[in-house]
């Protein structure tokens, strides 16, 4: 398996993600579709598998590569999330953002080279980087959402059940958040000698931790709509900084140890 | 909207804490957390835990103590903490820094007044609130009171334990027992116990060869890896192929080939075909990084490009160390990245080696560090990941209802 081949394995999962976020907003029979949907995932799990093996190490080390869990697991989210609550619309939007990462991996490619420094050849490495990318995925879905529900053409103040998917959304990816966090530390302690060490990276993971920890409590004080979604936009803002800002941003330049 | 005055009272309340660690700051320069050093941190550790739960009990009396503890307090400290961390992660953390970034201590976060004293408020208002949880104890909050209370252990412990983390780094020769260390202060520090480097070994990755182009100072983003004999690829209109590989090979003086020789220095070599796609030219000829005692060598492709190959990238390395304690005991272990040794309660890290050397290297640094409080950290953090887990768990626990005529819109 190679990334000439991408493009088949994604065209075949597009279509079935397509598929199945028609059935949903048709209102078609939801096993059926979750079904259709799934096969989608699988086929794009096998293209990652097949990375996998071919690379001989986990495919999670370049940007390119964690964009691909980041499409898997958008599509996951949006299974999960369907098949739970059966929200019709959260399959075409869990697709398009799928895609979208795709087309990133599809239009500016990179070298994908089959080294490992030692010090990502660790048990943590597999755990770390999935449960963090489920959970940017989780803030992917819920940032769409909210600012659906803020800046839609019926102005309509958003309810408390489309507040409730907000809410559960987040609280779902900060879990993860939370996981992925944990993991790292105890990893850098093995690695590195400390579990903290305010690497630039870690600074971003901590802020973005605190802004969708402060949605969670801000909910619980406030109805100003407004406020809490400017805030999750925000929230997911430091969460890019965070992903890949950092590899841009001056004040980190050959201060992290997470450049890869 | 207009901000209740519960907000700007707690919002006010931050204003004042950053206010007196910016006076604090530029009057008495950075924070010094030596007065935590053991036994302190722990005496200390104790009388906050009392103070926390005196505060709690007294608020119930005291009324106006509750405002330590209330939504306000929580919403406030919270905020102060997330753009405290931004400005972190905006300010390159540079000791020099001049400047009003540098007077409010913003380049040295971690040591700033300002810092310290909202993340102690930060920490007390979460402390207190666990008090609240378990008084109030409902299972419907578990995962809410189990995240605040693991999260409070975690950064009461990383608190009150900061002063007694010592990392000290020790360089290691062949055969050379030490004891001797520098420590995050550049300080000479004497170990516990002596280390003496027996042996170094590193397994690399295979070579990769590239294109330079020698006039614009550039390397090809593409490059072929040297696996096995036959391997070839396309590069910037070449085709580069592998006729023949030898792990470890040294050149003759005077000689253009390379031979397969066991020594200390001996290098990869590649001999590689690279044929011009467009005019079909072919050259031939070796190819290597070379090494502290061999020059490298390159494939030159007429005037302007050569095939050249980097030293290749470290997989694994490994020191093996004879650790003596202070009774005498020795015993040997082997220490690699990931996988620290542990004596008494220190751990010791492998960090690097000689690079100029690569795998000939006769050097090996290590890390030796101390944390005595790291097992309540190490305890929080993995009852933090059991809670992530409940937490997931009982996220969005009740299936919501079907949907009303409402949402169908």
């Amino acid at each position: 398996m190679s990334w000439e081949q991408l493009w088949i394995f994604a065209l075949a999962a597009t279509l079935c993600w397509v598929a199945g976020a028609a059935m949903a907003l048709r209102g078609k029979n939801a096993s059926l579709t979750a079904m259709v949907s799934s096969a989608g995932t699988l086929i794009f799990f096998a293209f990652i598998v097949g990375m996998w093996i071919a690379l001989e190490r986990p495919p999670m080390r370049t940007m390119g590569e964690t964009r691909l869990w980041y499409s898997f697991f958008l599509s996951v989210a949006g299974i999960a999330v369907f098949v739970r609550w059966r929200y019709k619309w959260i399959l075409s939007f869990s697709t398009m953002m799928s895609v979208v990462f795709i087309c990133i991996n599809l239009f500016k490619p990179e070298i994908h080279s089959k080294s490992l420094m030692p010090a990502l050849q660790s048990p943590w490495f597999v755990p770390h980087v999935i449960v963090y990318m489920f959970a940017y995925a989780m803030m992917g879905a819920v940032t769409l959402f909210a600012i659906y529900l803020w800046l839609r053409s019926s102005r309509k103040e958003p309810s408390a059940e489309e507040m409730g998917v907000c809410d559960n959304l987040v609280r779902i990816g900060w879990a993860f958040l939370t996981l992925g966090m944990v993991m790292g530390a105890l990893w850098a302690k093995e690695a590195w000698g400390d579990y903290w060490t305010w690497d630039p990276k870690e600074t971003w993971a901590a802020a973005t931790w605190l802004g969708y920890l402060l949605y969670l409590h801000l909910r619980k004080m406030t109805k100003d709509y407004h406020l809490l979604f400017a805030l999750l936009l925000f929230a997911f803002l430091m969460l890019q900084m965070c992903w890949y800002g950092i590899n841009y941003l001056p004040s980190a330049q050959g201060a992290s140890i997470h450049v890869y | 909207m207009t901000l209740q005055w519960g907000y700007k009272r707690a919002f006010l309340r931050c204003a004042l804490l950053f206010v007196v660690g910016a006076v604090l700051q530029i009057v008495f320069g950075d924070f010094d957390n030596k007065f935590l050093r053991y036994p302190w941190g722990l005496i200390f550790a104790i009388n906050y835990l009392y103070l926390l739960l005196l505060v709690y009990v007294q608020s119930a009396k005291w009324k106006w103590l509750q405002q330590l503890y209330d939504g306000y307090a929580m919403i406030s400290s919270l905020t102060s903490m997330m753009v405290l961390v931004i400005i972190f992660g905006f300010t390159r953390q540079d000791p020099t820094t001049a400047g009003w970034v540098g007077a409010l201590g913003f380049s040295r976060m971690t040591s700033s007044w300002i810092f310290n004293i909202l993340l102690f408020y930060f920490v007390t208002t979460l402390g207190v609130c666990v008090m609240r949880d378990l008084h109030h104890w409902r299972n419907a909050r578990l995962a809410a009171l189990l995240s605040h209370t693991v999260v409070f252990v975690a950064l009461a412990a990383a608190m009150f334990g900061s002063a007694d983390k010592e990392r000290v780094t020790v360089d290691l020769h062949l055969d050379r027992m030490t004891y001797m260390g520098v420590n995050q202060q550049g300080e000479q520090v004497e170990l516990p116990f002596a280390l003496t480097l027996k042996e170094f070994q590193m397994d690399e990755y295979p070579a990769k060869l590239y294109l330079l182009d020698t006039q614009a100072e550039t390397s090809s983003e593409e490059f072929l890896l040297v696996e096995n004999v036959g391997d070839e690829a396309e590069i910037d209109g070449w085709r580069l192929k592998v006729k023949e590989s030898i792990d470890m090979a040294a050149r003759m003086p005077e000689s253009e080939e390379f031979r397969e020789m066991h020594h200390v220095g001996a290098v990869p070599a590649v001999k590689v075909e690279a044929t011009n796609l467009r005019t079909k030219t072919k050259y031939q000829g070796w190819v290597s990084c070379g090494s502290h005692i061999f020059e490298p060598a390159y494939l030159w492709l007429g005037e302007r490009y050569a095939v050249a190959m980097p030293r290749r990238e470290a997989k694994r390395y490994l020191s093996r160390i004879e650790i003596m304690d202070e009774e005498g005991e020795q015993r040997r272990v082997n220490i690699e990245v990931n996988k620290p040794a542990r004596e008494g309660s220190w751990r010791i890290y492998q960090v690097g080696y000689n690079t100029q050397q690569g795998r000939w290297s006769t050097s090996s640094v290590v890390e030796c560090v101390r944390d005595g409080w790291w097992r309540v950290v190490q305890v929080a953090l993995w009852m933090l990941l059991a809670t992530g887990v409940v937490m997931f768990l009982t996220a969005g626990g009740k299936r919501l209802k079907p949907k009303d005529k409402e949402d169908k819109r």
